[in-house]
Parts: structure tokens; sequence; C-alpha cells
């Protein structure tokens, strides 16, 4: 039985049969960090990890059993894992050590989880191409001439260079989405609250969700039924029954009525994506669904109302780093303003200051009407203009992304062209609706691209339907 | 649309209420960033919203636990991650002579 060829649920399966040892499953995927260290994807092997998964091994000779028993996880580098190091892609956290467990390590533990190693990511998940990480850009595991996308770009690098069998992400404006469409892969942004985010590194708390990345959408579902839950920690997330959403991929698209949005479709004119949009339609009309014309006016500014939202909350959060209380402390400060600012001034990347002078700028006297409370009224507007959308479709399909991954380098200069690539995805952040991205179709050099569902608040079972029955018509980057 | 400008000394207060230091190169290059990033987001400021409120953003669904006191982490782990330390406390240089 050859490791790799084993999707996430068949190795869960094996492992728990003591066909496969923890052990071997957990050295194996090490060794493939260690052979594809070139693509920066991984941060830390954790030293513990082998003695962890012979630990697991034991005890599923004893009998436990557990969803990821004995299963190797890799997380992204801003979700605390008690006793490692989560630095958040940033200098700030060169040495932070986690002192609790997030909710969802602790959930993945529960289910026998191996957490082996830490994804490189964005700087604080500020990012779309993993190029802004204080250690260093992630290459793209299927042309390492390229972005893998971001900002959890080396959690969706080492899923599709087959490095770990599923990774966690967390997504902000598309940093699961984006990143998975660029590598081939599949990855979700569940509902707001969904999933708990204690213990996740905060960048914009009211639009972010963990979520998995996984090889194919049935492997995807499979771990999200891990994930979801409420925490006692998190007023946010979700305390309602968790759904079997494996149980809700029916292979059929047949009766679903698929919203087609009147200005994705002006959006998408021109775009390296268009053919597969549009195939992907085709196929599912062919298939029995139903396409029917729906509507969010205001699609277009979602981008601009996420980027006064998102830098206006990291202004915040990232308030708390002021070289007292974690990590990093400047050399250099001699009093307490110096502790401040020296320590802040050297341990941000220039893309973290740049937010958050932004979101000091939407916050400050005389602005804070015009763009922060404007963009979380326009925010409602956009939620309820989605409603409207949902109640005559189960579904939006759009695209992840306009094209495949970019060159590395090719939009790092001009802040704005990077915010563009999110067009496509930071709307399921502002309306807090679960958008899985699939693979469908190729580009340029034969290189992945990605179809998005959107369903309303909740119906993440639509999302994982739709999207199994995409790929199984043509995802030709599902690798297993 | 009326374009958004910004001036040197309104980028030096942002630089101070953001805790930054910027050398004065850093500080003139915000200024045509910040302006074309601010060309994006005037769309919101220019956008009409209607009759729209104000709402939270997360479910209404979601309660409050039971204000019920627990262990919380003890003193010691909760410092190990601060760069100095003194006698169970966070240290900062002395503030007042």
């Amino acid at each position: 039985m050859k490791i790799d060829e084993l999707s996430l649920i068949d190795l869960a399966k094996a492992i728990s049969e003591q066909k496969i040892t923890s052990y071997d499953a957990t050295k194996f995927y090490i060794e493939k960090c260690e052979e594809r260290k070139d693509l920066n994807a991984i941060l830390e092997i954790f030293d513990d990890a082998l003695d962890k998964a012979k630990e697991m091994d034991e005890k599923i000779k004893n009998g436990f059993k557990g969803k990821l028993a004995g299963v190797p996880v890799v997380i992204k580098d801003n979700i605390l894992y008690k006793g490692k190091k989560a630095s958040c892609g940033s200098r700030f956290l060169e040495n932070y050590v986690a002192q609790y467990n997030s909710t969802v390590v602790q959930k993945m533990l529960d289910a026998g989880a191996v957490i082996f190693a830490r994804a490189n990511m964005d700087e604080f998940a500020m990012g779309s191409s993993t190029e802004t990480s204080y250690y260093g850009i992630t290459k793209n595991a299927l042309d390492p001439t390229r972005v893998p996308g971001g900002s959890s770009g080396g959690s969706a690098s080492a899923v599709g260079a087959g490095l770990t069998p599923v990774a966690l992400g967390t997504d902000t404006g598309g940093s699961i989405r984006q990143p998975s469409s660029y590598n081939g892969v599949v990855g979700i942004k569940p509902t707001y609250g969904r999933v708990s985010r204690y213990g996740v590194i905060a960048f914009a708390s009211s639009i972010e969700q963990v979520g998995p990345i996984t090889k194919n959408v049935k492997d995807n579902a499979y771990m999200l039924e891990v994930l979801v839950g409420g925490s006692e920690h998190d007023e946010t997330s979700l305390k309602t029954d968790v759904p079997s959403y494996l149980s809700q991929i029916k292979g059929s698209v047949k009766g679903l009525r698929i919203g087609v949005l009147k200005e994705i479709e002006e959006a998408v004119a021109g775009f390296e994506v268009e053919k597969s949009y549009r195939d992907t339609l085709k196929m599912l009309k062919e298939n029995g669904a139903t396409l029917v014309d729906v509507s969010i006016k205001d699609f277009k500014l979602t981008l601009p109302c996420y980027y006064i939202i998102a830098p206006a909350e990291a202004t915040s959060n990232l308030g708390r780093f002021d070289g007292v209380k974690y990590s990093r402390r400047s050399p250099d400060a001699k009093d307490v303003d110096e502790i401040y600012f020296k320590s802040r001034s050297e341990g941000f990347g220039k893309e973290v200051k740049r937010r958050i002078m932004l979101g000091n700028f939407v916050l400050s006297s005389g602005y804070f009407d015009a763009y922060y409370n404007k963009a979380k009224k326009l925010q409602q507007k956009l939620i309820n203009e989605s409603k409207e959308a949902f109640k005559k479709c189960d579904c939006f399909v759009l695209p992840t992304t306009a094209g495949v991954a970019f060159k590395l380098g090719a939009k790092s200069g001009d802040p704005v062209a990077m915010y563009k690539e999110d067009l496509f995805t930071i709307m399921a952040n502002i309306l807090g609706t679960p958008a899985i991205s699939v693979p469908f179709g190729k580009g340029e050099n034969g290189l992945p691209l990605g179809i998005q569902i959107v369903a309303d608040r909740l119906n993440e079972g639509v999302v994982y339907n739709v999207a199994d029955f995409i790929e199984s018509k043509g995802g030709d980057y599902a690798r297993v | 649309m009326s374009k958004t400008k910004i001036t040197i000394d309104e980028v030096k207060r942002l630089a101070g209420l953001s805790a930054l230091e910027f050398s004065d190169e850093e500080l003139k290059a915000f200024i045509p960033e910040f302006e074309q990033i601010l060309e994006l987001v005037d769309e919101v400021k220019n956008c009409d919203i209607g009759d729209s409120k104000l709402e939270y953003t997360s479910h209404k669904l979601s309660d409050c636990r039971e204000d019920v006191a627990k262990e919380s982490l003890p003193q010691e782990e909760i410092l190990l991650n601060s760069p100095k330390t003194k006698k169970g406390s966070f240290c900062v240089p002395k503030m007042l002579d």
C-alpha cells in the first residue's frame, strides 16, 4: 500500500485498521518535506512528531478510535499548538511559543491527529503570494518559478506537492481558496463562526475562518467534520449541531439551482479563467442543474469594502504587539516609547506596516464614519442582497482567481494589483458564507484553474456536493 | 469622484498613531501608495448604501458561556514569552523619576 496514493480518508482507515502504522505514515511525510525543502512550504518539522506517532500506534492497538487516529497533519504558522512555535510568518514572533492549544488543534488531537509541521505564510496573513513572510518566499508546488498564492501558501503548496495529506489554512479574503486554486488542490472557507478562531493569531476578526486544504473534496468534507463546533472561548463560534458533510455528497446535481451572478459574468470577461468558468456552468446544466440568473448589485464594492474592514481590524489586533508581552523587544529601546516604536518598526515587515497605517487612517477621527462605519453598513447591504439571491438559487458558481498562479515577484511592488488578486474570493468573507475552491480546467502551461462554489450561511453540504461533482467531471488535478 | 490627497504631515501623524518609525524616504513613499489605495477604497466612501444599518456580523445564534470561574494559565507560563520579566511581572524601563 503506497502511502502517497491514499486519500486522507483511506489513510485514516488504513491506520485505524493497523494496515499502516502512524509512525510509517508520519515518517513518510516528514521525509517528503525534507526532500522538497526547495519549496520552503514548511517552516518547522516538530521534533516530537515521530514519538507522538508511536504513541498513537500504541493507543490504536489498545482500541483508540478517532477520525484522524494517527493521521499526519500540517498547520499554518498562525495556529497555536501548545509548546510549539507560532511565528505568524513574522520576525516579531520569531520565538513565540504557544502556551495553549487552539480549539482546532485540540479537536484534531482529540480525533487522534499527529500534527507534525507548521507551514509558511504571508506575514500576519497579509498577502496573496506568501512573498511577505520573514522566513522567505514559498514556491508553487507545480511550478517553482511561480507563487503558491497566499496567505496560506505554505499549506497549499505542501498539499499540492504531496508533503502532507491535509493542512490547515486561514482565510480572511481568500487566503485558503486562492492558494488552493494555484496549487491544484481543494480548500474551503467555512461559514463565519462554523469553526472556532480561539487560539488563531487574529488578523481581521469579523471575517476570518480556519479551514482545511486537501487533495480532494471528500477528504475536505471529512476534515471539516473534525474542525467544526463551537468553543466556549470564542463568542462568535456557533454552538449549533455539527452536521455530517460527507453524507450530503450525492454524486448528482440534478434539480439543483445554480446561481449565475450577473456581475461575475461581466467581471470574468477576457480573463484566463473565463473558459473554465463557462465550461463548468455548461457541464452542470448538462447534468441536470438549472442555471438561474441572480445579482449582487454591489459586488464590485466587495474589494474596497474589504480593504477598509480588514486593515481597520488588523490595526486593532496588532496593537497588542508592543515589545512587552510577546516575543520581541528591540535591544536599542531605552524608554517605554522606544520599546513600542522600535520593537514594532523592527519586528513588522513592509506590508504589515502599510496595513497598520491604512487601518489607522480609516479609523482616525474625521474618517471613521466615512470609511469604517460606511463599509460595515455596506457589508450589511451586501448580505441583504445575497439573501435575496439565495432565495432563487442553492449556490453561486464563480471563478476563484482570474488566471493561473503568477510569476514570483510579478506583483510584489504593486499593492493594488496584489489586492485585486482577491477580487472573486473576498465576497464570501464579507457575506460570512461558505466557499470552496475546486480545480477545474487548465490555463497557461497546463497549470490549474479554480472554480468556487458559494452557498448561504451554514450550507457547506451544498458546497461540497457541487464541488465533488465538478471534481468528478474534470478535476484533472485531483491527485487521489 | 474627488481623489483623497495625502500630505506628509498626515503620513507622520499616522506613523505616530501606529507606533511605527520610518525614514523620510519611507514616509514620502507612502504618499503615492496611499493615494492609490485610497482611490480604491474611496468607492465605498462615495457609494449609496440606502437605509442599510450597522448590524452584528456574527450570528445571532451565538450565546455567552456560563459565568463560572475556571483555572486560567499559570502566571509563570504567561510570562514565558515576554522579552523581560521581574518577580512575576512584565518588566519595562523606569517611566517616572
